[in-house]
Parts: structure tokens; C-alpha cells; sequence
């Protein structure tokens, strides 16, 4: 996947997570915890949607590595390359 | 053998919400219910065409849908169902009543009962005040020893009658200890109760759990009713299959037990069952409830814009078991139409719940326990028609059920319905691949069971996978 499919998914599973996100807006480069409003329960969901679509394990040292809408984008580059 | 990635013992709140987590994300998920249907300890059964609740008074810890960080609404993404689209009927208010004509209205707004204590308690409304801002800001999740909320009080209100009334209605709906409760207990009680407040669903708890089991349902989960479970078989320190009562196995990668800890131990011991250890988990706490039905027109004449009332009339307060079979000179009555906004039918319920002793119940024979049940039911009416008016003679239908009762349904040890006076707090068993959920894990409540069940996948399977 490209970078923007990788956005793209990323958003698309923030907005299943949460019926009122609203993700239009987003700082890129801001931690989404602040910007959506979400707990860590929230984002455990993230985790365990990309491991439901595309059986990617993340383990749980990595989480902070999914703060920002950038650095999942990083994180998720070469893991999801060959999708 | 039949195999799954987990298997839930249990098809109650908590049960039903581990289940939808996991099916939701792909699992391979069982659950295992002994009873013909759903709900465990929030359920429901019919008579002469009524449909009668069990459990269910009201819902705590409301939240109007949008705030974020509510304990409910959380529950709602969680479980991906949707908020919105989830009517609620808030309560009108309650009242905690105690002699001397001493009352405290609350409701779901906290300004109400400040109102209540400067009212009652003028000199102690700065203490009462202190007291909200120490429960909004202290996290009770953290794992910390036992401590005395009674301790805790005394030093914080110096009030003994206030620090008995605001205990009062928190120890009926969810203290498993008698005389006191644990402090982080009480915390999170005193949010769900009197921070958040009480509702229900639009609907019965039947529309309630099959909106659930449809969702799991249609997420690929699979349920079995009429399933109970008989024992594991161990190898290595694990559970790898689960025997059935029909001697059936099914084998399984990990395993939540929401039957309580009692019952999980047996399972785990299988015939060498310890019983002093099953013994200690036992709680002590159980009641009765008697449901009482009657026609729309005697309305008028009893009290009643309350949703519930916590009354007690025992010198010296104690929240304990009674000596003898029941103890109506405490309870909790409440009226399950008077929410916002809920169309009076013709006919209207009166539910009353007492303090009981499971002991002396279990030790009467069928036709003493039909006739103890038919005298503690006319003892409660004359005792709770002394604070709404009298009912007693108009009542049209009514079903008791007693401690035993809640053991036969619920499987819960001495029809201890908030469980074993000591919480697991982590879940965690001795075996690796077994976890608690539900009343045994610490939370409460319909909303606090449903978070358990949440909290324990999330913890011990999402992360370990």
C-alpha cells in the first residue's frame, strides 16, 4: 500500500471506531488522542482492526508508535508494503 | 473435538459484552450458558402473560451520548454498538429515607443533593463538598489494598448519619462486605450513583439482552443455552478443553469464567473440589425481592414521583445479613415505569428488595418455603405501606424470589448476587489461560459487568495475542 491508501485506512478505521470522529480536520502530525477525544481502549481497537485485516501483530512496546496520523503512516509503511 | 479460541462460561452481561469483543475482531468465540436464556443475574421470565425483570431496577452511570469519556459511552464503541440509536429514560429522583423523617433526594443531577444536605446537613455542606471533588479526581482502578470507606468517611463528613445515608443506597446496589465497603468500591460507586445517575433502557431487559445476542450473533459469535459445564480438563497448567454436563468436550485456547469464583474453582478441582477454598470466596450478602403488581388507578394514592427509595429504619444502621429470613425494616423500593418520559400502562409494578438470610432459607422444606415466602412478602407490605401507603390488598399479582432462587438461576454461590468478598481484581487464575469476568472481578452493576467483560479480553487476550 502507498502512503496515502495507509492514511486512508487509518482514517476509515478511526471513523468505524468512533460514531462522532470527525476526521476531516486532522493535524497530521498531532497526537490523536487529544484532537479525537479517544482513550487508550479506543486505540487498542485500531491495533486489533489492522491485525484483523491484514494479520499484522503489533505488539504492545509499538503502541506509541501510533500516536499521530504521521507516525502510523511511518510505522505501517513497510509492514503493509506487500498488501 | 470441536475447537474454538475461547470459550466464555456464561451468557450474563459481562459474558455477552467478552464475547461481542471478540467476535467482533475476528475470534472464534463460544459461549456457554446453563440457563435456557441470557441475562444471568439481569434477566427476566414470564408469568400469567407478564413479563417479570430480575436484576434490573436502573441502570447507573448515565451519560447523554457525546461525552466521550463516560463509562457508558465508552461501553457503547467498545462493543461498536451505536449510542444514538440507544434510547434511555433517565430517572425522575430518589430518596434515601431514615428514621427521624431524615430524607435525601437525588437525582441525576448533583445539584439536587447538595440542595438535600444543606437542607439536612447545613453545617456539614462544606465537608459534603469536599467529599465530590476528592471522588471526581481519585482513580479507584488503580490496584490498592482493602480500605475502610467508613474510616475514610468519618475523617472526610465527621457526620455519622450523613456518611450512613450516602452509604446506604451504594452498599444495597453493589457492597458484597458487610458493615462496610471497600474505598475504591465506594468511589466508583458514588460516581456511577450519584455523579452519573440512574436510567433505563427504552424497552425490557429482554429487548435489552436480544439486541446484544443479536449483534454477537451477527459478528459470527455462537452461544449454547442449556450448556452447563461440569469441569476442565488441565495439562501443563492450562486449560485444554472444557467438559459439559452432557459429556460433551470442547476444546479451546483460552477460557473466561463469568460463573463466579466458587463455581470456577469447582470447575478447575473437578470431584476434589476444596471447599474451604470455594468457602472464601462465598459472599455473605443476598436478598429478597418481592415483585408487586398492581392496577394504574391505586397509583394516586400511594407515594411515588420517585424512581427509588433506599429506606431504612434499623437503630443502629448496619448493611449486614439478618439473623432471621428477612430484614424489612431496610430496602429498596422501587418503581420501574416512573422514568422520564415512560407511557403509564394499566397496570403498574412495585418491586421491593430486602436483605435475606440464605442460610435460614436454604434450610426450609417445600412447603415451609412456600408459606415463609407468602409471610415475608405480607410482612414486607405492611412494613413499606407505613412509608408509600398501603398496597397490600390491592395487589393484583406478585412473585417473591429469594436467596435460593438466585443460586438455582444464577449459579451464584449462597445467592450472593455482588459475589465473592474478594475481588480479583487482575482476572487472572491459577491457571494461565483462565480469566475471571464479571461480579468476581470487582465491577458492578450492569455497566460495570459489561466493562469487566470488556476490560479482561482486552487485557488478557487482545494483548497477549
Amino acid at each position: 500500500m502507498t502512503r496515502d491508501e495507509i492514511k486512508d485506512v487509518v482514517l476509515e478505521i478511526i471513523q468505524d471506531i468512533d460514531e462522532d470522529g470527525e476526521v476531516e480536520n486532522l493535524n497530521a502530525d498531532a497526537p490523536l488522542r487529544d484532537q479525537l477525544d479517544l482513550d487508550s481502549m479506543d486505540f487498542l481497537d485500531i491495533v486489533m482492526e489492522l491485525r484483523k485485516r491484514y494479520q499484522l501483530q503489533i505488539p504492545e512496546g509499538d503502541y506509541p508508535e501510533l500516536a499521530s496520523l504521521s507516525s502510523c503512516v511511518n510505522y505501517l509503511e513497510p509492514r503493509l508494503k506487500d498488501v | 473435538m470441536v475447537s474454538y479460541d475461547q470459550i466464555i462460561i456464561g451468557g450474563g452481561l459481562s459474558g455477552l459484552a467478552a464475547g461481542i469483543r471478540l467476535a467482533r475482531f475476528g475470534f472464534k468465540v463460544l459461549i456457554l450458558e446453563k440457563h435456557t436464556i441470557p441475562g444471568g443475574l439481569n434477566s427476566y421470565y414470564f408469568r400469567q402473560g407478564r413479563l417479570l425483570e430480575t436484576g434490573l431496577h436502573a441502570m447507573t452511570n448515565y451519560a447523554p451520548p457525546g461525552s466521550k469519556s463516560a463509562p457508558l459511552n465508552r461501553l457503547f464503541r467498545q462493543l461498536k454498538l451505536s449510542r444514538k440509536k440507544f434510547p434511555t429514560h433517565q430517572q425522575l429522583r430518589s430518596t434515601i429515607y431514615f428514621p427521624d423523617h431524615h430524607t435525601l433526594s437525588f437525582s441525576n443531577d448533583l445539584d439536587l443533593l447538595r440542595r438535600e444536605v444543606k437542607r439536612l446537613f447545613p453545617e456539614s455542606l462544606d465537608r459534603f463538598n469536599a467529599l465530590v471533588e476528592l471522588v471526581s479526581s481519585h482513580d479507584p482502578f488503580v490496584d490498592r489494598p482493602w480500605a475502610s470507606a467508613r474510616d475514610r468517611l468519618a475523617a472526610i463528613l465527621d457526620n455519622e448519619r450523613l456518611t450512613n445515608m450516602l452509604l446506604w443506597p451504594l452498599m444495597m446496589y453493589g457492597s458484597c462486605n458487610e458493615h462496610d465497603m471497600d474505598f475504591d468500591q465506594f468511589v466508583i460507586m458514588f460516581q456511577a450513583v450519584y455523579l452519573e445517575g440512574f436510567f433505563r433502557p427504552a424497552g425490557t431487559i429482554k429487548d435489552f439482552l436480544d439486541t446484544l445476542l443479536d449483534h454477537y450473533r451477527a459478528l459470527g459469535g455462537e452461544i449454547r443455552f442449556r450448556a452447563p459445564v461440569k469441569r476442565f480438563w488441565i495439562s501443563g497448567g492450562l486449560v485444554g478443553a472444557v467438559l459439559l454436563e452432557s459429556g460433551e468436550e470442547i476444546a479451546c485456547r483460552q477460557v473466561i469464567s463469568t460463573a463466579g469464583y466458587p463455581a470456577t474453582l469447582g470447575f478447575m478441582a473437578g470431584d476434589n473440589a476444596p471447599a474451604e477454598e470455594a468457602a472464601r470466596y462465598g459472599g455473605r450478602m443476598s436478598f429478597v425481592e418481592i415483585i408487586n403488581v398492581l392496577p394504574a388507578e391505586c397509583r394516586k394514592d400511594l407515594r411515588g414521583d420517585e424512581t427509588i427509595i433506599f429506606y431504612n429504619l434499623d437503630e443502629p444502621f448496619d448493611y449486614r445479613r439478618p439473623e432471621q429470613a428477612v430484614n424489612v425494616d431496610c430496602g429498596v423500593i422501587c418503581f420501574p415505569e416512573n422514568f422520564r418520559d415512560l407511557e403509564p400502562g394499566a397496570e403498574f409494578q412495585l418491586r421491593v428488595t430486602h436483605p435475606a438470610n440464605y442460610e435460614v432459607w436454604k434450610s426450609f422444606d417445600p412447603v415451609k418455603y412456600a408459606a415463609k415466602k407468602q409471610f415475608w412478602a405480607d410482612r414486607s407490605s405492611e412494613r413499606v405501606g407505613e412509608i408509600i401507603g398501603n398496597y397490600r390488598e390491592k395487589v393484583v399479582y406478585q412473585d417473591v424470589f429469594t436467596p435460593t432462587t438466585i443460586e438455582k438461576f444464577t449459579g451464584k454461590v449462597n445467592g450472593a448476587i455482588y459475589g465473592s468478598p474478594v475481588k480479583l481484581k487482575e482476572g487472572t487464575t491459577p491457571l494461565s489461560n483462565l480469566f475471571v469476568a464479571g461480579t468476581d472481578q470487582g465491577y458492578l452493576g450492569i455497566v460495570g459487568a459489561m466493562l469487566s467483560g470488556v476490560t479482561m479480553v482486552n487485557k488478557h487476550i487482545f494483548k497477549e495475542n
